[in-house]
């Protein structure tokens, strides 16, 4: 007892420490408790604060799910738009006002499936946004649909038989649409999240973050903590990340290697 | 001075020259002091391979609809032009090639079809083209020359645009040009019997070479934009609306701008929106498929609050529909279309220095409202070409619309604070210690969703409240009339306005008390003037360019009777003298 009391108290101490509170808004996140999104909120604001944006020099746009909420949740200027379209308006965002650091963060389904026709158009503009792709499968706000990234066979109250279609693979898509930027991460790794995040956000170009993610309520056979923990590994240290068809190679053939794919040289 | 109202048709084959030759002749005209509306028409299908006409009205004031008959056509090829001749005005004079290749059927010559009131003028235009040029490619131009012959033009307005056109292309194509115009012109005057019934000379203008520009309605939306400060443009390709963003694709980079070809219709209206919060002017063009992509969009500005200018240039629907053709038929979509109460700000022009005035002010209005603000123009009005005085904005219509917060609320800023008139301060991305998120959303006065039951009326009251409050910015309805009490009053909107008033001015003509209003405002629109004016009126006409009488039901239950519609979807630009046959029934 008494040494888990120590615990917490270093945890605040540790929390209050990193002046997360002045980037987080006091909007408390809305997501079910042990949900992969309190990790990739946790690598993005410790992004910003390593960075050491301004906060009122930040947007952050998003379409519609329970990613879409993260502007709410954001100690920025947010812009919480209508479903699949976060990246259009980030686009819009960015040329009226270059100044801005301008993030784009939507789900699966709002990022592949409505809004999927406008990830090949930034990437091919290579306008300087950073998208954030929170991947969970599963279209979680409307309590749990097959997305565009469901395995064959996933089984959900509107898919009741398992699901016969394809599932997309985002990064290998992103590749193929010229993205400059290319990471793969995973929610349960904040840091990783951070660090690949810095290094995004200072890239003078698209910058694309494929984070697989839990949906902790209504997955509970695919993307579970359980099963992503066991899955997920570093791409491997041969790993050239200016290689571009070495990167195609390695998200076509291991979906669950994780850390930057590929990076153009920028002059 | 002698009253003009020349309708001037040139028709050929594509290849001929055919919209070439009209916009010199327009250019030609306009320099020469006169008034004119020009509207072309061509095949709509790429192969490019079909009937070319081009239709100039001119006259000695400002021209509000085109005619429905034709005086002088000018045939570059009889086998096109066959068409056109039931249109021709009784002692009509047309210029035809009398030396056409020898492939010409024997009566398929125009000569052959025409009415024994027509004057015919065999020109050989080929023949004298070929012997001043060394080739037939110019006969255009030599057919032009045989007109401003026949008639008395000044040759000098010709030769001045003629080396103005072709300049770029070097001296020796200016003077082969000039020389087959020449020809025409020499043939006409030496040859050609001027006295004969038919031929009118053109009254001269005297004085005052005119700074009049020959301008579009899509080109005066394109400058208006620029002259508005406009910083970014996102457009998808669409007909009519496409000529907006070629114009642009040049002249914005010019003035630091950026012009992006979007993936559809959908992610143009999200980046003017996204542009916008940014603080950041910026425009998309589109027609009726386009706008029902943007609606979602669009709701969602008016209910996150956020400007934007849309051009929609209408065409006949629905669907895909015809899109070469003019309809007025997207007014329920652009004043109701979308989810929810979602009241926005809808403008028409009715002419081309509405176009330039309305596009201006849009900008403003946008910002000062925090609203998606729609322009509605169609095909005709586009497309035809008026020769204006340049439109300049003045600094007022220009400046920044926005409402800024007081830099006293920072850190306690309520972004959607429900103030008397509903304009809430809108900070931008920048300022400091005044964060907000926007949403699409019900939500509070700080911007976070809330779904409670008052929220939503006093939030929905709010954005209501401003878009009523908006008709103090927006061009009030104008009458055209004698005043007091009228037999028959025609309300009217868009290109058909033009249409409407010259019916009025006829019926004035002929001992009716008609009048006319033009209602720019459609969405808010001035209900108390409109009643007002409807008061006054026995019968109330309203034409317009659909087949549900879109304007008629939007404002008919102002009027103590049912109104009378009058609705046309033909495709083409609403006769004036349909108006004037319904006037003169109603006034009976």
């Amino acid at each position: 007892m008494k040494t888990s009391g120590r615990v917490l108290a270093e945890k605040v101490a540790k929390i209050k420490d990193s002046k997360i509170f002045s980037i987080r808004s006091s909007n408390l996140p809305t997501w079910c408790p042990g949900c992969g999104y309190f990790g990739i909120h946790q690598g993005l604001n410790n992004a910003i604060q390593q960075l050491g944006l301004p906060h009122h020099e930040v947007v952050t746009v998003s379409g519609i799910g329970c990613a879409g909420r993260y502007p709410f949740f954001a100690h920025t200027y947010g812009l919480h738009t209508v479903h699949g379209r976060a990246l259009p308006v980030a686009t819009g965002v960015k040329l009226a006002n270059p100044r801005l650091a301008v993030f784009a963060v939507g789900g699966d389904g709002d990022g592949l499936g409505i809004g999927g026709g406008h990830l090949p158009h930034i990437a091919r503009r290579d306008i300087d946004v950073t998208y954030l792709l929170f991947d969970n499968s599963i279209y979680g706000l409307t309590k749990g649909q097959p997305s565009p990234s469901s395995p064959v066979g996933f089984k959900t109250k509107a898919s009741p038989h398992g699901t016969t279609d394809a599932p997309l693979n985002a990064t290998l898509m992103a590749l193929s649409y010229g993205a400059t930027f290319v990471a793969r991460l995973f929610a349960g790794d904040p840091e990783a999240i951070t660090e690949a995040l810095v290094e995004g956000i200072q890239h003078k170009g698209f910058s694309f973050f494929h984070i697989y993610s839990t949906c902790v309520t209504f997955d509970k056979q695919f993307k579970t903590w359980d099963h992503l923990h066991e899955w997920v590994h570093p791409l491997p240290d041969s790993h050239d990340p200016t290689n571009l068809k070495q990167a195609m190679d390695e998200a076509l053939e291991d979906q669950f290697s994780l850390g930057i794919f590929y990076r153009q040289r920028k002059e | 001075m002698p009253e003009v109202d020349l309708t001037i048709e040139i028709c050929g084959m594509s290849g001929d020259g055919t919209i070439a030759a009209g916009g010199l002749l327009n250019a030609a005209l306009s320099k020469a002091g006169f008034f004119l509306m020009a509207f072309d028409s061509y095949p709509a299908e790429i192969r490019g391979f079909g009937r070319c006409v081009t239709r100039s009205r001119v006259g000695m004031e400002e021209m509000l609809a085109l005619a429905s008959e034709t005086h002088v056509l000018i045939s570059l090829d009889d086998e096109q032009s066959l068409s056109r001749v039931p249109f021709l005005a009784k002692n009509a004079t047309v210029f035809f090639d009398n030396r056409p290749p020898s492939f010409v059927e024997e009566g398929r010559s125009i000569a052959a079809h025409v009415g024994p009131d027509v004057t015919l003028l065999g020109v050989p235009f080929r023949d004298l083209t070929a012997r001043a040029t060394g080739t037939t490619r110019g006969r255009n131009l030599t057919a032009l020359g045989a007109f401003a012959g026949a008639f008395d033009l000044p040759p000098g307005p010709f030769h001045e645009i003629i080396r103005k056109k072709f300049d770029p292309k070097g001296e020796k194509v200016v003077l082969a040009n000039i020389k087959s115009f020449d020809a025409g012109l020499q043939y006409a005057r030496e040859k050609l019997d001027r006295s004969a019934k038919g031929i009118f000379p053109v009254p001269q203008k005297t004085g005052e070479e005119t700074d009049r520009v020959l301008l579009s309605g899509n080109t005066a939306i394109a400058r208006g934009a620029l002259d508005a400060g406009l910083k970014l443009y996102f457009g998808y390709p669409i007909t009519p609306a496409t000529p907006i963003m070629e114009y642009l694709a040049k002249a914005l980079p010019e003035k630091g701008g950026r012009l992006l070809q979007m993936e559809d219709e959908i992610s143009s209206i999200g980046a003017v929106l996204g542009s916008f919060y940014a603080g950041g002017r910026a425009m998309t063009a589109t027609s009726g498929p386009g706008l029902s992509l943007m609606t979602e969009l669009i709701t969602h500005g008016v209910m996150a609050e956020i400007p934007a200018v849309i051009i929609d240039a209408q065409r006949g629907g629905p669907a895909t529909g015809l899109p070469t053709k003019t309809e007025q038929s997207d007014l329920h979509a652009a004043v109701f279309g979308g989810p929810g109460d979602s009241a926005r700000i809808v403008i028409a022009p009715t002419n081309v220095s509405e176009c330039y005035g309305y596009t201006v002010k849009s900008f403003q209005i946008a910002e000062k409202y925090q609203t998606p603000v729609i322009v509605l123009t169609d095909f005709f009005l586009d497309n035809r070409v008026e020769n204006v005085g340049m439109p300049r904005a003045v600094p007022e219509e220009i400046f920044d619309g926005n409402v800024y917060p007081d830099p006293s609320l920072k850190d306690r800023y309520r972004r959607f604070e429900r103030t008397e008139s509903g304009i809430s301060p809108r900070s931008i991305p920048g300022m400091e210690g005044f964060l907000f998120t926007t949403t699409g959303l019900e939500h509070s006065e700080i911007g976070v969703p809330d779904y409670a039951p008052q929220n939503h009326m006093l939030m929905s009251d709010k954005r209501h409240r401003k878009i009523t409050g908006a008709m103090a910015d927006l061009p009030a309805p104008r009458e055209f009339s004698k005043g007091g009490s009228l037999k028959v009053g025609v309300i009217a909107w868009g290109s058909t306005f033009g249409s409407a008033l010259e019916a009025v001015r006829k019926a004035e003509k002929k001992g009716i008390r008609a009048g006319a209003l033009k209602i720019t405002s459609i969405f808010p629109y001035h209900a108390d003037i409109i009643r007002e004016f409807m008061a006054r009126c026995g019968e109330i006409l309203i034409p317009e360019l659909n087949y549900e009488g879109q304007l008629a039901n939007l404002i008919g239950h102002l009027f103590r009777k049912e109104v009378q519609r009058l609705d046309r979807v033909t495709g083409e630009p609403f006769p004036a003298s349909i108006i004037l046959e319904k006037i003169e029934s109603l006034a009976k």
